[in-house]
């Protein structure tokens, strides 16, 4: 799917007199420090800071330079297809972007000399793994990541004779070693990564802020007004460049931690359903230790000695109970869906709808779009008409399967990392989407077509799991305690 | 028209399977005829088999077709076959090891990512795999017999180039190496750098000095090997490899086949133990080969000694002479003068008779993508058919389907 677009992508971005030059910026952690930057150097954006809503920003001294923001992961890809000029992001998204597609027209211009890290191959701190044991084993190795691309290399390189490798949507560190052998992970430096109970294995390469440019905008236009102040930019950063602070995880990877044994394992959410998650564990009376956001561990604990936590991404849990890492998930029913949808035949089962955490799954296009339904969408492709349809999505598989049940004949599915909103209308037709209230949507000019499911929080679990002994009768004890909760709203 | 074939792929049309089949007879016939049996590996392997194996390098395993099935939940991925050997061994493993000695053969395709898409990602190859046997004879009945191929497809300008990868091993383990270097080294040569070589910093000046010169030279005969053999820096190691490739070489010379030594003429396959060899048409490689006595071992199975070679069938498609184009005159066209049904039942009675006889029947009732010299016209009132010899522009009337036979099957000697 992504090849198509990485070789597809149109480049309609040469600077030609009255054009736009267009930047791709980042969300999330990097924005300060790039939002600093380019105030140094007078390319500064009203609207780029941390609380903005608006995605979309006009340069305030270069009225040609127009920014959008987006998920930082997201940028090499995209200025690669063209949709963007230049792009601020870590080279790490870069790498692991051309270690699958060396063709990719993107480049790297310069360093920003900030966010500097490694991203390393890293083994649990508790087992002794050398590079050595690695290659000679012929044991399977289970690698997470959230940098596919460039742990299949490393494994290839290193002559892994048998590996699988989970992509991750995050905190790859939490898997070793129940979980995975190894991860291949961004930190800070080998002290970073000794912080979160791993030890290095090898460094699969360097990474920092950086800014990439199009190969073809480069070649067709003139971009040197704007390419020396990024760069005179690059110089005022390296001086005032600092040493970064003592790293801390913001969630600790505690691997003293022991396992019962004969317990089941229960995923639970980090991020933004973690708050959620826990008010419905106080809920049913569970009392957790570890799970709060002002202490909150990778493996928390409860006054139920039989069941085992792990806190992971909730768009991981389906894949993790699948393959028998987890017996049991809280996440939402849209990540099931997705799961499911890729893999028809997957042991992962809906349990007990726990409620909370309601969003509906929504098909969205710009408002100017002259249809308000999805057939009318078909309607306008049948007339040739934004064919084939680009739609940019965070669901992957659950839009596939919906553009293939409405028979849409041409559709490109651009896997996004979030802030999809801001793809419509230049780099996207259309949006997969998950809304609450719509209100985000609306701000940014975009409509609903068609709601294709709801989704709330619910108990996922593993069917060969429920089936077994040993695990059975716990796992009706628990799911019985989440489902009274559920029920007394 | 906007295509809509992907990138890399390509369409075989009659004329080009016309060749493929021709290429494609020929070896077959060929390797029936040596006691080789055919067989088929299945389209999707797991990706592990390619990776325990670990003879495919980390270049090559970064351009395979993989993907995660739809019940791949636990990681495992598939993908395309990137190789024919390989899935071979498996195959040997899991349903014929206890033979003393296979003799198999396959035409598969193979799949691997080309970055330019103007290069073909879908291959296709003829190979031939001999398993079971150590000895240099068994080297020696692959290399015949692959020559044999070439001279049935009536292929002029033919090379023999043989390298082995004991000596090269054996070289590079004398380099005294520390291990990630010599695999990296090994990738590179693997890849086809040999320049790689230059840029080695070994402790062992003598072994790298020796190395350096064996790639500049070229031989023409086992005698280079003895020559080779009384150099002062050759190791007692080295001179092992260079005896078992002189045991083939020297059978070569013996059965009278002529062929160059080049070390630098392997490239791809870690998995070669001793003798390569590869065959060149007009300094286009057309087929490549050789001995891998460790590969059955990694894939799982009981160490066996195997050698084998495959066609680029590709390659080879494209400096075959096509055969003779006798098919169009053998080809017979049907029409009726009215399409009635009775007119029709006449056709298919007429071409089935013709078929049986051993001509090329076509109907052409709405018209014919051939150009064929025979054109039997069907008459409305039963047994009365024109022949339209276009070749001469002649047209007899006949009665009979044996009277069309008698007329349209003489040049051929077909039929009673």
């Amino acid at each position: 799917m992504m090849s198509s677009i990485l070789s597809g992508g149109s480049v309609k971005l040469a600077n030609r007199a009255g054009a736009i030059t267009r930047l791709a910026l980042p969300k999330g952690r990097m924005l300060s420090r790039t939002a600093e930057l380019l105030e140094a150097v007078g390319l500064g954006f009203d609207e780029y800071n941390s609380k903005t809503r608006i995605y979309r920003m006009s340069s305030k001294t270069m009225p040609s330079l127009s920014a959008k923001m987006l998920n930082e992961r997201d940028i090499p890809v995209q200025v690669a297809v063209g949709n963007y000029d230049f792009g601020i992001c870590t080279s790490d998204w870069l790498q692991e972007l051309q270690a699958r597609y060396p063709a990719s027209r993107v480049f790297k211009i310069a360093d920003l000399c900030f966010e500097e890290a490694g991203i390393y191959l890293a083994a649990s701190a508790t087992c002794n793994l050398s590079r050595r044991d690695l290659s000679k084993s012929g044991d399977t190795w289970r690698v997470v990541t959230e940098y596919p691309a460039l742990a299949e290399a490393a494994a290839y390189k290193m002559r892994l004779k048998k590996f699988r490798i989970y992509p991750l949507w995050g905190s790859a560190e939490a898997y070793p070693p129940e979980n995975a052998e190894l991860a291949v992970l961004r930190a800070g430096d080998e002290n970073a990564l000794r912080s979160l109970n791993l030890t290095p294995v090898s460094k699969l390469c360097d990474s920092s802020a950086c800014i990439i440019a199009n190969s073809d905008s480069l070649q067709k236009g003139n971009f040197s007004e704007l390419l020396e102040r990024l760069t005179s930019g690059f110089k005022v950063n390296k001086k005032t460049r600092q040493k970064g602070e003592e790293f801390k995880p913001v969630i600790s990877n505690d691997i003293d931690f022991k396992a019962e044994k004969d317990g089941i394992w229960l995923a639970l959410a980090d991020g933004h359903q973690q708050i959620h998650t826990a008010a419905f564990l106080k809920k049913t009376g569970i009392k957790m230790e570890g799970y709060s956001s002002d202490n909150l561990r990778r493996r928390p604990s409860c006054n139920l000695d039989w069941v085992n936590f792990k806190v992971i991404r909730p768009q991981d849990m389906p894949q993790q109970v699948a393959n028998g890492s987890f017996d049991l998930a809280i996440t939402g029913r849209d990540w099931l869906l997705d799961h499911l949808y890729q893999f028809p035949s997957s042991p992962v089962t809906e349990l007990v709808d726990l409620g909370f955490g309601w969003v509906k799954i929504v098909a969205v296009v710009s408002e100017n779009v002259p249809a308000d339904s999805i057939e009318g969408l078909k309607r306008l492709i049948e007339k040739g008409r934004m064919t084939p349809l680009r739609i940019a999505t965070e669901y992957v598989n659950i839009a596939d399967k919906y553009l293939r049940d409405k028979h849409i004949a041409r559709y490109r599915v651009i896997p996004t990392w979030g802030a999809t909103e801001v793809y419509l209308p230049e780099d996207a037709d259309m949006l997969v989407e998950n809304t609450e209230t719509g209100q985000t949507l609306a701000r940014h000019n975009l409509k609903i077509i068609d709601t294709l499911f709801e989704s709330t929080a619910c108990l996922i679990g593993n069917k060969q799991s429920i089936r077994q002994t040993g695990k059975k009768a716990k796992i009706a004890r628990l799911v019985k305690i989440l489902r009274e909760a559920a029920e007394t709203r | 028209m906007e295509t809509q074939k992907c990138k890399g792929a390509r369409d075989l049309l009659p004329q080009d399977m016309e060749r493929f089949r021709q290429v494609e007879e020929a070896f077959l016939n060929s390797c029936l005829n040596w006691g080789y049996r055919e067989i088929k590996t299945p389209t999707l392997e797991y990706i592990h088999l390619f990776t325990q194996a670990g003879t495919l390098t980390p270049a090559m395993l970064g351009r395979v077709y993989s993907f995660l099935d739809w019940d791949g939940w636990g990681g495992e991925r598939v993908v395309l076959r990137p190789d024919g050997t390989i899935p071979t061994a498996r195959l040997y493993n899991e349903n014929m090891a206890g033979q003393k000695i296979s003799r198999l053969c396959y035409i598969t395709n193979i799949f691997a990512f080309e970055e330019t898409g103007k290069e073909n990602r879908e291959k296709w190859q003829c190979g031939v795999e001999l398993l079971g046997d150590s000895d240099p004879t068994s080297d020696a009945e692959i290399i015949a017999l692959a020559l044999q191929i070439v001279k049935s497809l009536g292929i002029s300008r033919v090379e023999l180039k043989l390298s082995h990868a004991g000596i090269l091993k054996a070289l590079i383990e004398e380099m005294k190496l520390k291990a990630e270097a010599r695999e990296a080294l090994l990738d590179e040569i693997l890849d086809g750098n040999w320049q790689a070589l230059a840029g080695v910093k070994s402790t062992n000046k003598d072994a790298a000095a020796a190395v350096a010169a064996l790639m500049k030279l070229k031989g023409k005969s086992s005698g280079f090997l003895a020559n080779l053999k009384s150099l002062p820096s050759i190791s007692r190691n080295l001179k092992n490899e260079i005896d078992k490739f002189a045991s083939v070489s020297g059978l070569l010379d013996t059965l009278g086949y002529s062929y160059s030594i080049d070390f630098t003429s392997i490239k791809g396959f870690e998995y070669y133990t001793g003798l390569c060899f590869k065959i060149l048409s007009g300094n286009k490689k057309i087929c490549s080969g050789g001995r891998y006595d460790n590969l059955v071992g990694l894939v799982g199975g009981k160490k066996t000694p195997a050698c084998g070679f495959a066609f680029l069938l590709d390659e080879v498609v494209q400096i075959v002479k096509p055969w003779s184009r006798q098919k169009a005159d053998k080809t017979v066209l049907i029409q009726a003068v009215n399409r009635t049904p009775a007119a029709v039942k006449a056709s298919f009675e007429l071409a089935g008779a013709l078929r049986r006889a051993g001509l090329v029947v076509e109907f052409a009732f709405s018209g014919s993508q051939m150009a064929a010299r025979w054109k039997i016209t069907v008459q409305d009132k039963p047994g009365a058919y024109v022949i339209n010899d276009q070749g001469k522009d002649v047209q007899t009337k006949v009665k009979s389907a044996n009277d069309v036979i008698n007329i349209v099957g003489g040049f051929g000697k077909v039929g009673k």
